[in-house]
Formats: C-alpha cells, structure tokens, sequence
C-alpha cells in the first residue's frame, strides 16, 4: 500500500517552497535549520528528559535542525501522526508499529530504539510482593488493554497458563494496587513505585523484559518516505538526541528541576518524581554503543519476542544504517 | 410555599448533605478514604492554585468555543430541519451517529486529521450539538398549532412562522438542550485535552495527576470542571426559568388534525433508503476531503472488505459477535435503568423542588468528572462486574434525560392543575392524572437522548473497568493500529444505537394516543 | 370597500385517520355574497370549522372549489383583505394585548395602525388598561376579546370568525354582538360566523345555515328578515323566538338524523 500524503503536508512543502523562491532572508534560515516534528509517546515528563534536555543545550540547532516537539497522549497514536504527515518521526512500541507494517502493510522504518529494556512490568506492593510470573497465578492483575496480548505471551514464555490470571483493564490510576482491590499492574517500572511509596506503601516490580519479553520501547519510527528524503535531519537528529540524554544522564538529579518552569509546569506531577523516573530509567537506556542503539542480538531478541506472540518480525524492519553514521 | 423559605431549605440541605460527604471523607467511610472529604479537595485545590490557572484558562476557551460553535449548528440544523422536514430523515443517520459515535473511536481520528487546538473544539462541539439540535427541534415543533395557524391565515410562509412563533416558543426547550450542553462542552474540552496530548487544559492536568493516586488532586479537578459546566448551566437554566413562565401555553392545545398519509409510498421508500445512505455518503465525503492515509482511514467499502473479504475477516466477525453478545444485553437494561431515575429526578424536581435543588450539583458532577477519574472510585465500590456497568451506564445517561423531562413538566398548562386542585388531587394525584400524560412526549424524547447514550456507557465501563466487550475490543484495536476493527466497532457501535434510536421512534408511535 | 363574496362549491374534504377516509364534507355548495353576513350552526363535530379552514387555505378542498372575491383562498388571504377569529384566542403567550393586534400587520407587512386607532380597538372590546398585559394575565373571556380585536384591526373585506364569544358570559356575549353588528354596519364585510348559540346567529346574521352531522350537508338555510340596525330588546321580540324555536328544530333534526 502506498503511503498518501495529506494535504497539510503538501501545503507545508508548497509554503516552503514558495518562501524559498520569494524571501532570501527567510531563505537562508531555512537552509540553515532544516525543520523537523517529533511526536513523542506521551504527555511531557521524565520519559523524554533527553530531548528537552538536547534542545535546553542547543544540540539540535547546532546540528542544522529546527525541532518541533509534539507531546503524546492516549489518544494520540504516534504512527497514526508520521502516517498523515503531522510528524517525521514517532517514538512508538515496537510491537504495534511492526503489527501495523505486518497487517496493515504500514511503511515503516525503526532506526533507533531508546530504551533497550522495555520499562514495563509487573508492580506489586511489598507487603503482598510478586516478584515472578510464577506468582501471578491466581492473582488479580490489571494490564492496560493493549498491553494484555505481551503479558499473555511473557506468562507463556514462563510457562503459567494465561486463564490462572485474572486480567482486568488498567486506567492508569494505581489507587486500585494500594487499595488492594488488585493484586499487580503493569505499568512503567521506572514511574509507578515513586508513587505508590509516596502514598506510604513500598513496591516491588519485575520487568517483563526480564522474563523473557525481550523488546526495546520507545522505538524511533520513520515512514519510508522521511528515510529516503530527510535522511541527513534524522541522523544529525538521532546525534542530538544522543548528546542530549548523555548530558542528561550524567546526574539524573540536575536536570529535572531546570525543567520546573517549562516542560514540566502544570503537569501534575513533581520534580521528585521525575528525577526518581530518570533515575531509574538511565540503566535502561545505556548501552556500550550508545543511547538509541540496536545490535545485532537486540534486533534478534525482538524479532524472536514478537513472532512468539504472532508478530512475523523481520531483522529487516529494523534499520541501523543510520545510527552507525552517528557512530563513526 | 414562599420562594425564600425554599431557598433557605435547600440551602439547609445542601449543607447537610456536603456535611455528610465531608464526615464520609474524613473518616474514610467510602472505598477505604478513596472519596475524599470536600475540606480535602478544596485545601487541594488552594495548594495547586498556582498550577490551575493556564490549565482552567485553556479549558475554558475549548470549551466556550465548542459551546458557542455547537449550539450555532444545532440551532440552525434544527431550524433546517423544522422548516424542511425532509432534512431531517435525510440526516438522522448522522445526527445520531455524531451522537452515539464513541469518543474513544472519535478522538484518535480528530486529533490526526485536524491541528491540536481544532480537534478539541471539534469534539466539544459535537458532544455540545445533539443535545441542543434535538431539543431546539422539539421546541419549534411542539408549539400551539392555532398561533402558526393565526400566521398561515394573514398570508404568512413557514419562515414567517419560524420567526414569529416557532423561535420564540423554543427558547425554553433551547434553554434545556443548553442545560445539557453545557457539561457536555466541559466534558468534550477536558477528554479531547486528555487524549490529544495538549499542552494546557484540566484534561492535561488530570492525565498527569491520574497516574499519583492522589484522590483530591482527581476531585479538584472534576469540582474545577464542574463549576465551569455550572456557570452555563445557571445561565441556560436562568433564561428557561425566565422564559417558561411566560410561554407555558394558556390551555391544552388539542390535538392536531392528522396529516394523513399524504406522502406516496414510492416517495416514503426512496426517502428511507436516502436517509440510510445519507451518513455513509458524508462519511466517505469527509475522508475524500481530509485525505488522510487508507491504513488510517477506512471508507465503507473498506469497513465491508475488512470485515467480510479479506484474511482477517473470520477472526474480526467471531470477535465483533462475541462482544456484541456481551455489550448488548446490559445496554438495554442500563438504559431502562438511565431513563427510570431520570424520570424519578424529573418527578422529584416538580413535586419537591428544594429537594431537587440541593441535588443538582452533585447530579452535574457526575457529567463533568471525566469517568477515567472515578473509574477507581467506582471499582473499589461497586467491583468490576455488571453493577460498575449500570452504575456508569446510568450516569451517562440520566443527566439529558433529567433535564428534559423537568422541562417536560414545567411547561405543563396551569389549567390542567387547577383542574385536578379543584378535585382536592394531591401531588402523586396530580402527577398521574396530568404531569405524566402530559410529558409524554418529552418521555420520548428524553428516552432518544437516553438510548445512544446507554451504548456508550456500557463501552466506556468495559474499556475502563469490566475488559469486556465492544469497548474493550476497541481499545484493544487501538492499541494495535487495527484500523480496520476500530472502523468496524465505531459503525457498528453507531448501528446499534441509530437501532435503539429508531425503536423509541416506533414504540412511540404505536403507543401514541388517538 | 365592497366586502369579498365567498363561494364554496362543490367542496369535499375527508380526514384519515389510521390510513382511513373519515369524509367530513361531502359536496357541500355555499354562496355567501359580497357584503353578507352568514351564521353556520351545526352540531359539535360537523365540519363548520373545517369549512372555516377551507376559506383560509389552511386546508385543501379534495373536490370541487372555494374561492374568495376571484382568488384562491391562499392568494386573498395575502392581500390583508382577510380577517379571521379564532375558536381559541391563539395569541402568542409572549406578547402583549396590543402586540398581539399587531400581529397580522407584521404579518402582512403593512403599517400598522395609528396609537389612536389601538385605543379605540381596545376600547371597543373593552380592555383599556391591559395594553401592557400578557395573555396569562387575563381571562378566557379577555383573551377571546382580544382575539376578535385583532380580527377586526386590518379592516377586513371578509371576516371569518369560529365562535368567537364562546368563553363570554350572556351580558357580555350580548354586548359584544351589539358591537360587532355596529362595527359591521359600518363597513360591511362578506361575514361568516360559526357558532353554537342559535339567537347569536338570529341576532348577527343575515342569513343561518344548519349543517348536518359529519359529513356536512347543508339542512337549512333560513333568511333572517329583520332590519338592521337591530336593537338589543331583539332579543324579547316574540317574532325572534319563533325565528330561534324553528332552527332550533333544524338543529335538533340535523342531530338525531345523522346516526340513521
């Protein structure tokens, strides 16, 4: 299926086009920073501290681009905004951005993946700890809808049969967890156990990926199209972004707070939270050839992962050539 | 009765009742403390004060402007649709559609075909037109046929009467579509703010509170929420008290001459299969025009393909019908449900105001706090079985019912009181041998408004707490990009409800007096 | 002004109800003159206010033609020429007395009448001080004198009026025919007037017409020959009473025939 490009998009290109032909000044500004949209998984916190942290820093202007970043939500469906053209790249989940190049003959690319361990796992409280699929056996667990098909297919891996497991839906709220009315969530490791300590009780979790659910998260997502046409932005992009989470990652305390009046005011959400998130999501992130990497065993662990849940995966979905121009 | 010693009763029990909220609150009474007590919310409120202001600033002019925007369109369809009747069979597959048509199909589609801020006012609106089409249509077409007789015979057309008679006889019935326009706005504002990832607005703000456990941050919100959706509704209700009065009819009009079958049964037949075909035509339109990409957006051919033709097809139809199997019945039960407490809202609202009163707030709560936000509130209470169903389906459903009925009994003629008063009748009296005959047909229209309504309740309580069902496959398809069964669910969806719809339409009829 | 002759010809109107044909005039023939005034008595039910309905287009003749001067119903109704009372006030519950009356000017979109030509109109019908006043404000009776009010401002050339003094007591309901025969006198429009009281029809008209039940057939036409104008005691005069007492017999015939 070809990929259709709507009419916004056309008319950027054409104003574009026609600020080029018409104003030098602007002309040259443009030539100097190539634009570029990002649309990120979420609503604006610690997940994507990297970025914000990359443009406090200049990063992206230096690398020729001019960025603009377009928070998620839940009914924003990353891939759905790079397919109409609201964005050149998405950070998505890998197992719908390749069930959708599989079912749907979607034209995508991942070039990048920043978190090599998938973040998501089973929280549970410490008085009443799960801390292995195992024990999830005839226990109430509440799992985000579209989350249930990757933890039917870790309970298999593990050998519990999915049907010992009461799964109920999860609406982000983990006042059901601490009440007790459900026995574990699955939710982001790196997020939900500040909370739940924050409320006077302490959590235990396990990731999925630690039991066999290998995939990356927060893949780097690209149309076809982008790839063969703004190949040089998404490198210098992909560069940026590196620069940015290293920074960031030097003390997961400093930045967070510089943060406070911008990208994080009004969320609902504290700082304490956040540097505990970008705490914890650091190990997760790191990798001997850098952030957003994806070697050979990582693609093959997500490959295999995925067909076992019925995804046909193929190494080929995955695109490294741009990340190892970053690396040389 | 005087009017201040009403006042000052439902003031008394509008206290006493906040009192028993914050006692329940403070001694944790309700879901082991997850409803917190009112002193709670509000020192909440004050702690996050600096917070709220760019998050109520934003929702505000969402919501304002899908407000303003919705009820132009709805008066004006109505208008249409009162002077052109046929217009209205043509559209009626739309306008129900646009009313049963679940936000959560809705907003993934609004927020990639139009920009951020477009989005958000176009699902206000839309929540904002049915309500106030259907009840301004009722209103121009329930009038004292005499008056638009009285124009016919000086030389007047139907826009001569429009503007004379119908309009103006309307503004009550405007009124009560505002009413419950209102919290729809509100609503519309904070859900698309909450899905479509904005910047600002108390969508956003509850979306990144919901994940802290934090139930008074939650409650601040939905009470910052309702007191916007407030201040519309005591406006509307303000100009319908004003109004009412002076346009309650002086006797029982009678009943008008039948029209006769008039219209030819090819004509009737070709406006019916017109009408069918109408949505699917505006629907394919609005794709041909947007020109989103065909993995996103599914034409109805391509609905029909997915589901009937092609490799998923076996798999989609054993989904589709196990779902419907689980949604259908408890919709049908939760609307009756609905219905019967807003007819007993209604009745309470007429034969004891004060009581009425003092309930209405907490009544327009439950229309403004989002359901994601009281999800955990209603599990821990009521379970994630068929009574969390009921409990959010009637919440869903009650309010427009509510408030067209208690319009329904307002504008019944003094003299048909003063009749059975004279009888010595007392209230249950008066209710039986005049309110309810009366209000039968605002019955129906509540129940019309009730109906579509009751399908989305049940979908929002299966998505958000039973995993089961309609809601849950399409949440489910969301999740992986199966646009095929997230057309399939939202048409499907829309079906069932335009069914529904069209059932109160024939009981209605065969049921009418002669 | 000459007043409009009305002319029913031929006229068949039937009602469905439940997909039957319920006839409610079946050939009915009714020559009502320029500048006549015509009483149409029946009983309840008959078809006198659909005959009303005909003369203002607001209904459709099945069969045969009514027309008013030379026009369609639906034509002279728009030259403002066409008055009209209804059994109901009909006002419009929003307006004042005097608002009201200038209903059919806005209508017609002809200037309205002069501030002295509203007092008289509202004298003549007796509400001076309620100009201000809002139809729930008054009795059925005022209502109804408003209603005829309105009916007379525009002047008209042929008045169709269906009970208008119905929610009226006696006195009043005398006072008022007194009146409207005066006001009639003056300018003499073509006058059809439904009502239920035979002496207000001996009274007003020239001429009554008794209709059978549904369908409606005419069963009488008398000539009513006293002079004009006619004086209140009329009402006493032993030649009236004969007048009322022998259609009155029409009208009871006309009741008990119809089952048969």
């Amino acid at each position: 299926m070809n990929l259709n490009f709507n009419r916004r998009h056309f008319l950027k290109t054409a104003t574009a086009g026609a600020a080029l032909a018409f104003t030098p000044q602007l002309a040259r500004k443009a030539f100097a920073a190539s634009p570029l949209t990002m649309q990120a998984a979420w609503i604006n916190d610690a997940e994507f501290c990297g970025y914000f942290t990359a443009m406090a820093e200049g990063d992206y202007e230096s690398a020729g681009l001019d960025l603009t970043y377009l928070p998620g939500g839940p009914d924003v469906i990353p891939e759905s905004s790079i397919i109409s053209g609201k964005a050149d790249l998405a950070l998505t989940t890998p197992d719908t951005t390749i069930k959708a190049i599989v079912d749907q003959g979607a034209p995508f690319k991942i070039i990048g993946a920043q978190y090599q361990k998938n973040p998501i796992g089973i929280v549970s409280l410490a008085k009443a700890p799960i801390n292995s699929p195992e024990e999830l056996k005839g226990k109430t667990l509440a799992v985000p809808p579209v989350n249930v098909m990757s933890v039917e297919a870790m309970l298999k891996l593990n050998g519990v049969d999915a049907a010992e497991v009461n799964i109920v839906p999860y609406a982000y709220d983990p006042t059901p967890l601490i009440k007790g009315e459900i026995d574990a969530s699955l939710d982001f490791t790196t997020n939900v156990p500040y909370t739940i300590e924050q409320q006077g009780e302490k959590a235990v979790s396990f990731l999925l990926y630690d039991f066999g659910y290998k995939t990356y998260n927060d893949t780097v997502v690209v149309t076809e199209d982008v790839l063969a046409n703004k190949r040089p932005e998404l490198v210098a992009w992909l560069k940026a972004s590196r620069a940015g989470w290293n920074e960031n990652f030097v003390d997961p305390a400093v930045w967070p707070p510089k943060f406070a009046d911008t990208w994080f005011k009004g969320t609902g959400r504290t700082i304490e939270n956040e540097i505990f998130f970008n705490t914890a999501q650091k190990p997760l992130m790191e990798h001997p050839d850098g952030i957003f990497a994806m070697d050979e065993a990582g693609v093959a662990a997500n490959v295999e992962t995925l067909n076992s849940i019925g995804i046909k995966a193929t190494p080929d979905m995955f695109d490294t050539s741009l990340l190892a121009e970053i690396q040389a | 009765m005087n009017g201040s010693g009403n006042r000052a009763a439902t003031l008394v029990l509008l206290v006493a009742l906040i009192v028993i909220w914050e006692i329940a609150g403070q001694l944790q009474l309700v879901a082991g403390g997850t409803l917190p007590a009112p002193s709670a919310i509000l020192a909440r409120i004050f702690v996050d004060r600096a917070d709220y202001w760019p998050h109520v600033l934003a929702t505000l002019r969402t919501s304002a402007a899908g407000f303003v925007i919705g009820n132009a369109i709805a008066i004006l369809a109505a208008i249409c649709f009162c002077v052109w009747p046929f217009s209205e069979r043509l559209m009626r597959g739309v306008n129900i559609a646009i009313f049963a048509v679940p936000p959560i199909a809705l907003v993934p589609v609004l927020v990639i075909a139009l920009d951020g801020e477009v989005a958000r006012i176009t699902l206000a609106a839309l929540l904002v037109y049915f309500p106030t089409m259907t009840a301004t249509l009722s209103g121009l077409n329930d009038i004292d046929p005499r008056t638009a007789d009285l124009i016919s015979a000086y030389g007047g057309g139907r826009f001569r009467a429009l503007r004379m008679v119908r309009l103006r006889a309307a503004v009550p019935a405007m009124m009560s579509g505002f009413q419950v326009a209102a919290p729809a706005a509100v609503l519309g504002a904070i859900l698309a703010e909450f899905g479509s990832g904005a910047r600002w607005g108390l969508g956003t703000y509850l979306l990144g509170s919901l994940g802290r456990a934090e139930p008074d941050r939650l409650w601040g919100i939905g009470v910052t929420a309702t007191a916007i959706a407030g201040v519309g509704y005591g406006l509307a209700a303000l100009v319908a008290r004003m109004t009412t009065g002076v346009n309650r009819a002086v006797t029982m009009a009678p009943e008008p001459p039948q029209a006769g079958d008039a219209e030819h049964r090819m004509r009737s037949i070709a406006m019916t299969i017109a009408a069918i075909a109408f949505p699917f035509l505006v629907w394919q339109a609005l794709l041909v025009i947007s020109q989103l990409s065909p993995i996103i957006a599914k034409t109805p051919l391509g609905v029909v393909d997915y589901l009937f033709f092609s490799n998923a097809s076996a798999v989609a139809q054993q989904k589709l019908l196990a779902a419907l199997a689980e949604t259908i019945p408890i919709t049908i039960g939760g609307m009756f449900l609905g219905l019967a407490i807003a007819f007993v809202l209604a009745l309470i609202a007429f034969a004891a105001p004060t009581i009425m009163n003092a309930l209405l707030p907490f009544a327009l709560i439950t229309q403004t706090m989002p359901l994601v936000a009281l999800t955990p509130l209603a599990v821990l209470i009521f379970g994630r079985g068929v009574a969390v169903t009921l409990v959010i389906t009637v919440s869903v459903t009650f309010f427009a019912a509510f408030v067209v009925l208690a319009q329904g009994f307002a504008l019944i003629p003094r003299a048909a009181f003063d009749l059975v008063d004279a009888y010595g009748a007392n209230t249950v009296k008066k209710l039986w041998l005049v309110a309810i005959p009366a209000s039968r047909n605002w019955l129906f229209v509540a129940a019309r408004l009730a109906m579509p309504k009751a399908l989305l309740g049940v979908m929002i309580a299966e998505w958000l707490a039973t995993g089961r069902g309609l809601g849950n496959l399409l949440n489910q398809s969301r999740g992986y990009l199966d646009y095929g069964m997230i057309w399939t669910v939202a048409l499907v969806s829309v079906l069932v409800a335009v069914a529904l719809y069209q059932l109160t339409y024939a009981v209605d009829r065969m049921t009418r007096p002669r | 002004m000459q007043g409009l002759p009305l002319v029913f010809e031929n006229v068949a109107k039937a009602f469905r109800i439940k997909g039957q044909a319920l006839p409610v005039i079946e050939r009915l023939s009714l020559d009502c003159p320029s500048g006549s005034f015509t009483a149409l008595l029946g009983p309840s039910g008959c078809g006198k206010s659909t005959l009303l309905r005909l003369a203002l287009g607001l209904e459709d003749a099945e069969a045969g033609a009514v027309t008013v001067g030379d026009e369609q119903p639906r034509a002279a109704r728009r030259t403002g020429r066409v008055g009209v009372a209804f059994q109901d006030a009909a006002l419009l519950p929003w307006r004042t007395v005097e608002s009201n009356i200038l209903v059919p000017f806005e209508v017609l979109g002809s200037p309205p009448p002069s501030a002295e030509r509203m007092r008289e109109l509202i004298k003549l019908v007796g509400l001076t001080g309620f100009e201000k006043a809002r139809p729930g404000e008054l009795s059925g009776g005022m209502r109804q004198r408003v209603a005829i009010a309105r009916s007379l401002a525009t002047e008209p050339r042929l008045l169709l009026m269906d009970e208008p003094f119905g929610a009226l007591d006696l006195i009043l309901r005398r006072q008022m025919n007194l009146e409207l025969q005066r006001i009639w006198s003056q300018s003499r429009p073509t006058t059809l007037l439904i009502t239920h009281g035979v002496d207000e029809a001996v009274y007003l008209a020239d001429r009554v017409v008794v209709l059978s039940q549904r369908p409606a057939r005419i069963v009488a036409d008398v000539t009513i020959p006293f002079e004009r104008p006619r004086p209140a005691d009329l009402h006493r005069a032993p030649e009236f009473h004969e007048l009322c007492d022998e259609i009155g017999s029409y009208l009871d015939h006309s009741a008990d025939g119809a089952d048969s």
